[in-house]
This record gives C-alpha cells, structure tokens and sequence, in this order.
C-alpha cells in the first residue's frame, strides 16, 4: 500500500497521479488460496472476477499471472461504493452455480470495507464464513478458524460456500516469468455488470487529524502513580 | 417515527464492551430522532438478565432471544433474527459492532433487508435524509465522510469510537423466538478455543504493550509482558528493529509493514517512534510512551510521556495497573 | 575491543568477495527455461533504449524483405514497476532521446520543462555566493525530469513495439558455457527468512538468450561478476559518489536549476548539492558526495538533511512537505575507470553499468540511452551475421568510442580524481585548467584508489536531531522511498565476519537507508530498510539481489 495518498482537487477522491493499480493484500490470499486448493486437489479451476472499469482489469492479468485460469470483468463506470451494489452484480452473475468455493479477501484496502463477501452469500443464499484465518477444504466440506477478540472459533460448513480471507492464512504468491507470459493468453472477458442503484456516496476525504500529543508528565519511576491517575481519570482507559 | 436498533454482543452469556459502545451511540441517534432505541440481546439461557444493563446505557426496549446456540456467534440464526427485528420495526437504523461478530452479522442483515452498509465507522450522525458516517479508508491513511441514503441503513461502529455512558431509561423487555433454528444453521460452531497465550489478538485488542530496541535483550519482552498481564486485555506488540532481531516473532510486528493496530491503549515502552512503526499505531486513543531519550519522535505523538529507564519504570506501572484493577 | 578512535582502518579488510559460484553458473539452462533471443537485465534508461532500438532494427529488416524474423525480447527489472528503482537528478540532455525517437519532438518526451535558468553558488554555512556557471555545467538546451517518469515512459513504448517487460524480476545468475553467457537465472520468491519454502514459494526461472545485455545500473552485481570471471581490467579502479535525493511540495516556486559547491561539504569531500523544479512548486533537491571521504562518521543522508537548514534551500522547503526520498550511488570514475571491454561471447555492458557517466557535467542518462541504441545495433548485426560473437559484439565498443560518449568522457577524464588528490580548493582549480585544456592538462592519467582502500580515520559527524518538517532520520526517510520490502526474507546482504566496531560505525554513517547500525561494539543489520542504493556494496557488505518488487517504490525520482 502506498505510504501517503493525496486527495485530488474534488475533495472525495484520491488523486491517482503515480498510483499504481495492484490486486489487494486480502484478495491476494484469497486468489493464492484458490490456487492452493486447485494445486493439492489436482483438478479444478480458479476463475477471477472483478467488478469495475477498465482498470480492474490490472488486478486481474494479476490474478491470472498468479494461475487463475480466465477472468471476468463485470463493468462499471466506476466502482460502485456501495457493497450492496456490487454484490448484487457479483450475485446476478454467480446464481447458476457451477462452482464449490466463493472466496473473497476479508477486507478492500482502498475502501476498508468487507462486505461484499458475506452480502454475495446472502443474496446466494450460500452458507458462509468471514475472515477465515485457516482453511481446509475437502470433496463436499470445509472447516475453517476464524480469530475473535482474545479466542478463536473453528467452523464446519458444507459446499458450496462463501468463504472470506483473513491475513495469516497464507502469502500470495508472485507470479512466475511463465505465469506472466501465459496471463496475457489467458480469456478475460468484459460484460455490463447488473449493479443495484448506489446508495452510498462518499461526500469527501480528509487527512487524519495530527495527534496533538507531547506532554512529557515526568521522569522515572517517580511518575508511575501521575501516569496511572491520568489514565483512570483523563483518558478512561484503565 | 423512527427508531434505532442496536444489536448488543454477547460471548459466553455475557454483554461484551462493545454492547455498550452500541447503546451509547444508538441512544445518541434516538434522541437526535426523537426516537426510541430497541436493542436486541441474544445469548443462551438466563441471558435477559443483562437487559437491565442495556436499559442502564439508554435501551428502551430490548428484545431478548435465548437459546443455548447463541453462547456463541451462532451467525446465521443471529442475522436472521436481527434481519426480523429490522424489517418488522420503522428503523433509521441498525447499528452494529465492528468486531469480529459484528462485522460478519452487518452485511449479512442488510442484504437480507436490501439495506445499504458500512463497516467499521468511527461516528455516525443524521443530516436531514440521510445517515451520516466517518470511516477509516486507504490503510487507515485517509478518513471518509459517506453519506447512506434510504431507511433502514446498516453501520457498525468501529470498537473504542464510542466511551459507554449510562442513560437510565424506562426499559420494557419483549422475548423474541430466533427467525430461524440456531441448531439448525449449516454453518457450525465445531470448537471454541481461547487464544494461546490467553491474550487477545493485536488487532482486537483495546489494550497493546509494545516493546522495541530500547529493552536491549529477547528476555527483557517479560517485562513488557508482565505489564500486558496487568492490564488484563492487553496483547504485545513489536517494533520491526525487534523483530528483525528475531527477539519476537514477524507477526507480532506492529507497522507499515506489519500490522495496523488501534486500540484504546498503546503503551510503547523503549521504541523511539520511526514513521514505518507509527503508520501502524498512531490511530490508537490513548498513547503512553516510556523511552529514556527525551528527544524520541514518539514523544511528539504520545498523550502521555515518561522519560526514564524502562526497566524501572515498567515493573513500578506494572504493580500500579494491578492495584488499581483490583480496587475497581 | 574499541581501537582508538585516530586508528585508520581499510575498509577493504572486512569486505567479502562477490560468491562468483553463485552468480557465474556453469549449467545448462532448466529444461523448463523460458526460450528468448535477447534478455536484458534491466529496465532503465539504457535496457529500454537497446529493447526499442532492436525491435526496430527488426521490424525494418523484416519489412525491408531482411528475413530476421522475429526476435523476442525479455526485460527482467527487479523493481516491482518499472522506475521504482530508478533515481537521478535529473537534468537531461536530450540527444539521446532525439536519436532514438526521431520522429517525436521534444515537447513529445517525458520531460517536466526545460532549464530556463541556472544559478552556482558556493555555500558557507549561513551564505552563498553566486559564481559563474562553469562551462561544463551549462544546461541550456537540456530539460528537468524524473528518472522514474522516463522509465515508465521508455517502458510503454517498448511494450508498443513488443518487448516483454517483466518487472519483479531480479537475476542472480548468469548462466554461461565455455566463456559464452547464454541466458540467465531469476531469484526464486516466497522464501522464509531461514532459507525454506514458503506455501507460497516460486522457484527460480531461467531464461536463454542469443545474446545478453547488462544494463543493471550503477555498481551491478552480474556486471561486477562478469568482470572479475573474465579478468576485464580498468586503467583506474571506479570509483562512486552517493546521492540522496528528496521531492518536496513546496509553498514557494523555483525557478531555476541550482547546484552548490561547499558546505555543508567539508573540504575533504567531494561533491556538491543540487535542486531543480519539476514544476514550479514540485522541487527534487539533493546532495552528491564521493564515497573517498576519509573520515567514518561522515554521513551523506545527514549532510542532506543540514543542507536543508541553509537559508539558501530553507525559503523555498520551509511549510512544504517532503514526499518522496531516496539513494543511489554514481559511477564516478569516468574514462580511465571504464572497462577495458564492455562486450564478451554473447554480452553487452551498457549504461551506469559500464560507468558511462560524467562527473563534471553532472549526467549520464544520455550516455546510458545512447549505450543501448549501440548494444541493440550491434546485437543486431551479430544475429544477422549468425550469432553473438565477441567478435562480432566488438562493434559495440567501437561504436561508444567513436561516439559523443566516449569524446565527453576522455576530455574530462582527470576531473574527478583530482579531487581524491588535491583536495577541494587546489583541485577545483585544477580542473578549471582541465575545462580550459579540453583535458590537455595534466597530460596523464592521474591514479585513482578503490573507494574500499581509501583508510578512514575517526570523526566526521556531529550529534544532529532530526525536526521530522524539514529534517528527517534515515528511517523516517526510508518510509518516503515507499520500500515495504517484506520483512521475513532472508538476508540479501554478505556481510563480513567480527565487523570491528569502527568499521561498524562507518556503514552505519555511509548507508544512507539505515541497515546498519552500530550498537556499542556490536554491528545490528536490518536488510529490509535497504533501497538498493550499492553504498555499502562498494566498500563493504556485499549486496545481491532478493525476492522481486522488494526495495523503494520511487514514483518521480
């Protein structure tokens, strides 16, 4: 991810002089994950789809560089903020079925938001599992963990399945010199996407306030007891 | 005229933190509405004890399931009890937690009711028709303003956001059936299982105890470990130098590189404050920061310094967090 | 253990020797190695010209009834894009670019603006004193660019032609046979930091080749080997200077191109300090100082970050913001530093990484473009006349000699090491008589010293704290550079054993990027900060390439 995002002149987008386009951490394990899958079963493919304009098709020369077999563009003017909207798309395109797994990254980097993954089971009407940290998959089930604050559960689930991709689980690969070379022969096919209306709109982005801190309330051990009181009684934390 | 709903989060039979969190910011929307807040509770058996609670934070009717599933997420029964809820009642809106449960319910409950979401938002606040939020974007970098349209709207509020107020209200509790059989949910709770080392996960935690260079040695970590244990909620974290070193491992690595932390707390003992380390921290609430050169960078971002030896200082706040913890 | 701190010690001592087994590998290539006619390791300036150049030659050919047939090309970059690893001033000039493109014009090229004015000063500590722009720093005519620009620019035209462009790519070995290099090997990705196989691990690729072209860039590690295994020797040793460079938004516009001479240089270094508008309020400003400086502690990136503080550079940095850093060494040795040939069986040298830069003028983006227009013409040549041949690949080097690169080089040969010599003032003088002479004067070779030989005394630094406005610590920088290379690979850098602690605190001060550092009298290493800069390599611990895309992300440097 980049280190520093400028806002472009209209105050609610990023100003993408220089941005260069790369598939998302989460969705890169989750694309990795596939991958995996489909290598220990010896059979099956990993197809990739995106919803978007032009440039979701970077992420998915990415993903097929990686060795997902074809990939779908399902076209938008832009991509839609509101995760309703996509997941209706992605809905609207997966309802024949003809797969065991849907997996998604956890989270979207960009728009920190991981909806869409648990909104597409819903409207598929697909058992589903958020943020799995592990995953096993065999011919008709899958168990998964997922970490919750301070503990963790280990889930059963019957395909097919919404499964999302918490980090931990596995790297993403780089793709292979061989990969690249086959990405750019492999189909990548673009259709209109069947968005519902947006009713998220992203009225403007800030910086995040500078922290104001720089209070230095003493030295040594001397300052213990101010710390605790100021922490009990100032902040609230303890 | 409209209502809030607020789902309160429960683990094990008890409400967790974050329960409250929601019924602060809920009663906050109801009033701006002239409205009431309904909180749903879902918990095994005997757990419509804690509506009183919920009543005490500004629930003016809780609507209370019990069934021995819910002990824990049980997420499927859970969403599409609360999707009930939602539907029958005139909502503005459903607000969540952001944590591990709550984000995996929000979306869910609002594609079944064709209802517009944002996860992990920080405030939450109406103008004119529409909901509006903040919410960290970009890696944390940038904070969005979005606007929701439509009614009902799902959020769910980003852990810490709020400080749980007490509003005592005139509570009614309505026992609700589960929408659907928890028993019968295809996905299922095989194991539970508490955290290795009992602490919670650096990205959940409100609490984290930092170590870097400035501790000098692997074993100096038990220090900062014996303060985490203090605390009680506190995960340890690292600088990348120390996990460079091999002193902790990679994944405890908190920045650019490593994990982006927010919690309630950070205490960061011996770090100087390199940017790579506080792109991933500097969200945190509260900032407390032990390093003996009082030039360090982290000085200039920490609520709270002190200057000093970490290792008399650590051990020293160690025993006062366990006095005062259990004064409380 | 601390050796007094007068004691001088050869840094040459504890540098340990490029593992020429590992980079020249006498194997045949994998059997499942990618097939190509022509590999360049490479995407820079110099890589990209040869590529666009050759696939032209060939499409002329071919149109032109030749029967070349088709020819691929492979450019391996290890920056994750291309230009992420690219850094220079830039003040360009444009004659390279007019004869590769000579159906563009110049408001065509990926340049900022041209120069529209130029000052020199020469700089005490609270002053500067405008001096009169020395011929060979004339920059009329030349342009303002980003490096980064420039390479992603080259890039898409390659690609346009149909080059293949393959960025993530670093090589770590040169696969040869007999003398020939026939192709080379990838670094494998996906490793733990102990060496093994991640879930996620890709092994290495080999890629054949007819012919080979090292366009690494400054101080390239194939390049180095290559040399060492074929005994290709220089007159003088090369010697390199290190630049750190920041990009600031600024409140207040430049408008002019600006180099200084003195502080906060002292007299026993050699450089200089630079800053140049890209546009009127986007200013790339740096500070250049031979790597020969003979006290330890002497610190290029704090040297950078004092510059700031003079009011000269302060009026127009103060209230802006500091968007992007970064570091890269400079061959600095000129003419009596090149190789003695820049061609083998199946191999070109082009580029910094051959030392095709010139010191006086302060450029060598030009020469690099121009190297790889000859590489491809001669590439060419060879594989219509049957295949890449030293022999035929020879018209390689006659090509630089006849040309401006060559003529610019030769006339300047001694400007740089008089420095070494004479020091500031007396070899400031000296080579104003060389300009004057067109290099008649002295009349002979002057002998240059490794960098690594040069012996280092104790001091060299001052205690300075970083503001975090307008001055930065190494890894506050290093976050601008964009480098979040993956923290669990294992180590890409040979360091030598029982690093003495003075030895210690010279890498410490030389690394601009803060890999290592010296604690008491033990050396810590965190190869992870490394931006591929090759400061150390040139003295001390060895630098080789680790998994693809790792390093600095530069967008406009």
């Amino acid at each position: 991810m980049e280190a520093r995002f400028k806002i472009a002149p209209d105050g609610a987008s990023v100003d993408e002089a220089g941005l260069k386009y790369d598939i998302g951490d989460f969705d890169g394990y989750a694309v990795e994950v596939g991958l995996q899958i489909t290598e220990k079963a010896g059979q099956g493919e990993v197809v990739v789809y995106s919803v978007g304009p032009a440039v979701v098709q970077e992420t998915l020369r990415k993903a097929l560089s990686m060795g997902a077999t074809r990939a779908v563009q399902l076209e938008t003017p832009a991509v839609p903020t509101d995760s309703l909207a996509i997941a209706t798309a992605l809905a609207a395109e997966l309802e024949d079925g003809g797969y065991d797994l849907i997996l998604f990254g956890k989270l979207a980097l960009d728009s920190q938001n991981g909806a869409v993954g648990p909104m597409t089971a819903e409207l598929l009407g697909l058992p589903c599992v958020t943020a799995a940290s592990q995953l096993d998959i065999t011919a008709s089930s899958g168990t998964a963990r997922r970490e919750l604050e301070g503990a963790a559960e280990i889930l059963e689930f019957p395909l097919p399945a919404v499964v999302t991709i918490d980090e931990g689980i596995t790297r993403a690969r780089l793709p292979s010199l061989k990969g690249i070379m086959g990405a750019k022969k492999k189909p990548l096919e673009t259709k209109p996407a069947q968005v519902s209306d947006s009713r998220v709109t992203l009225t403007s982005l800030a910086l995040p306030p500078e922290r104001t801190g720089g209070r230095i309330i003493g030295e040594g051990a001397e300052a213990v007891p101010e710390l605790v009181r100021l922490l009990q009684t100032e902040a609230k934390v303890l | 005229m409209a209502n809030v709903l607020a789902f309160a989060e429960t683990r094990g039979g008890e409400l967790r933190k974050v329960a409250l969190e929601a019924m602060t910011a809920g009663r906050a929307l109801a009033d701006a509405l002239g409205g009431e807040l309904h909180a749903i509770l879902l918990g095994p058996s005997g757990i419509e004890s804690k509506a009183a609670t919920l009543g005490a934070h500004g629930a003016d009717v809780v609507y209370v399931a019990e069934h021995d599933a819910f002990a824990t997420s049980a997420v499927e029964a859970s969403a599409a009890t609360a999707a009930r809820l939602v539907g029958a009642g005139d909502y503005r809106v459903a607000l969540f937690s952001a944590s591990a449960q709550g984000k995996d319910l929000a979306p869910r409950v609002a594609a079944k009711v064709k209802a517009p979401v944002v996860d992990d938002v920080t405030q939450v606040q109406l103008q004119g028709d529409k909901v509006v939020v903040t919410h960290p974007m970009y890696a944390n970098k940038l904070i969005g303003t979005l606007s929701l349209a439509g009614a009902p709207v799902v959020v769910s509020l980003r852990p810490n956001a709020v400080i749980p107020a007490q509003t005592a209200r005139d509570t009614r509790v309505e026992r609700v059936q589960p929408a659907v059989d928890p028993a019968a949910a295809r996905v299922k709770v095989k194991e539970m299982i508490r955290g290795n080392t009992g602490k919670p996960d650096l990205g959940e935690a409100p609490v984290i105890v930092s170590g870097g260079r400035g501790l000098k040695a692997p074993e100096n970590f038990a220090l900062v470990e014996a303060l985490a244990d203090a605390f009680g909620n506190a995960a340890v974290g690292a600088t990348r130098a120390v996990t460079d070193e091999g002193w902790r491992p990679h994944q405890d690595q908190i920045g650019q590189t490593g994990r982006l932390v927010s919690p309630d707390l950070y205490v960061a003992v011996g770090i100087s404050g390199a940017i790579q380390h506080l792109a991933g921290m500097k969200t945190s609430r509260v900032i407390v920061a032990i390093n003996k050169d009082r030039e360090a960078p982290i000085f200039k971002i920490a609520d709270y310094g002190v200057v000093g030896d970490a290792f008399e200082i650590v051990p020293a706040l160690t025993e006062a967090v366990k006095k005062a913890r259990a004064e409380q | 253990m601390t050796a007094p701190r007068t004691l001088p010690v050869i840094p040459a001592a504890y540098q340990p020797e490029l593992p020429l087994d590992r980079i020249i590998l006498r194997e045949s290539p994998d059997a499942e190695a990618v097939p190509m006619d022509v590999v360049i390791v490479g995407g820079g300036p110099a890589g990209l010209a040869a590529a666009i150049e050759l696939k032209r030659l060939v499409k002329r050919d071919n149109e032109s009834g030749g029967g070349m047939g088709d020819v691929e090309i492979a450019v391996l970059e290890k920056a994750g894009g291309l230009g992420e690893h690219n850094l220079s001033g830039a003040v360009v000039n444009p004659i390279a670019f007019r004869a590769l493109f000579p159906e563009l014009k110049d408001e065509d090229f990926p340049f900022r603006a041209p120069v529209r004015g130029e000052r020199v000063y020469l700089l005490t500590e609270g002053r500067a004193v405008r001096l009169p722009t020395p011929p060979t720093m004339r920059n009329h005519g030349n342009f303002v660019a980003s490096v980064s620009e420039v390479a992603r620019w080259l890039g898409e035209r390659a690609e346009a032609e149909g080059v293949n462009i393959f960025t993530g790519f670093p090589v770590e070995s040169l696969l040869v046979d007999g003398e020939r290099v026939i192709g080379v090997r990838t670094t494998p990705s996906g490793l733990e930091r102990d060496g093994s196989h991640g879930s996620s691990y890709q092994p290495p690729t080999d890629v054949t080749a007819r012919a080979v072209v090292l366009a690494e860039g400054t101080r390239g590690m194939l390049t180095q080997a290559y040399q060492r295994w074929q005994g290709i020797g220089s007159e003088n040793p090369q010697i390199y200077a290190l630049g750190v460079k920041e990009l600031w938004e600024t409140k207040v516009p430049l408008d002019a191109v600006v180099h200084t001479l003195g502080w906060p240089l002292p007299p026993d270094v050699f450089g200089g300090t630079f800053m140049y508008p890209l546009e009127p309020n986007l200013v790339a400003l740096g500070l250049v100082a031979g790597m020969d400086y003979r006290r330890r502690a002497t610190d290029v990136h704090e040297m950078m970050q004092r510059m700031k503080l003079h009011p000269l550079f302060r009026k127009y940095l103060e209230g802006g913001e500091m968007v992007e850093w970064g570091a890269k060494t400079i061959p600095e040795g000129g003419y009596y530093a090149l190789p003695e040939r820049r061609y083998g069986e199946g191999v070109v040298i082009a580029g910094d990484a051959a030392g095709f830069m010139d010191v006086p003028s302060l450029k060598g983006m030009h020469y690099a473009m121009q190297s790889g227009i000859y590489a491809a013409r001669a590439i060419f040549d060879a594989l219509k006349g049957g295949d890449a041949t030293a022999e035929r690949l020879a018209s390689y080097d006659r090509m630089v000699r006849e040309s401006f690169i060559l003529r610019d080089l030769r006339e300047r040969r001694n400007m740089r090491i008089v420095f070494q010599k004479s020091g500031f003032y007396f070899g400031g003088a000296k080579a104003a008589l060389m300009t004057l002479t067109r290099g008649i004067f002295p009349g002979r070779k002057i002998t240059a010293e490794r960098d690594a030989e040069v012996p280092r005394v104790g001091g060299g630094s001052t205690a300075f704290t970083p503001d975090g406005k307008l001055t930065f610590s190494k890894l506050d920088a290093n976050y601008r550079s964009g480098n979040a290379t993956r923290d669990d690979i294992p180590s890409h850098l040979i360091v030598g054993r029982d690093i003495p602690a003075e030895v210690a605190e010279l890498y410490q001060h030389m690394c601009p990027a803060g890999v290592y550092e010296r604690d008491g009298d033990r050396l810590v290493v965190s190869p992870a900060n490394c931006i591929d800069c090759k400061a150390t390599d040139v003295i001390g611990p060895r630098w080789t390439p680790r998994e693809g895309g790792s390093g600095p992300k530069y967008r406009r440097m």
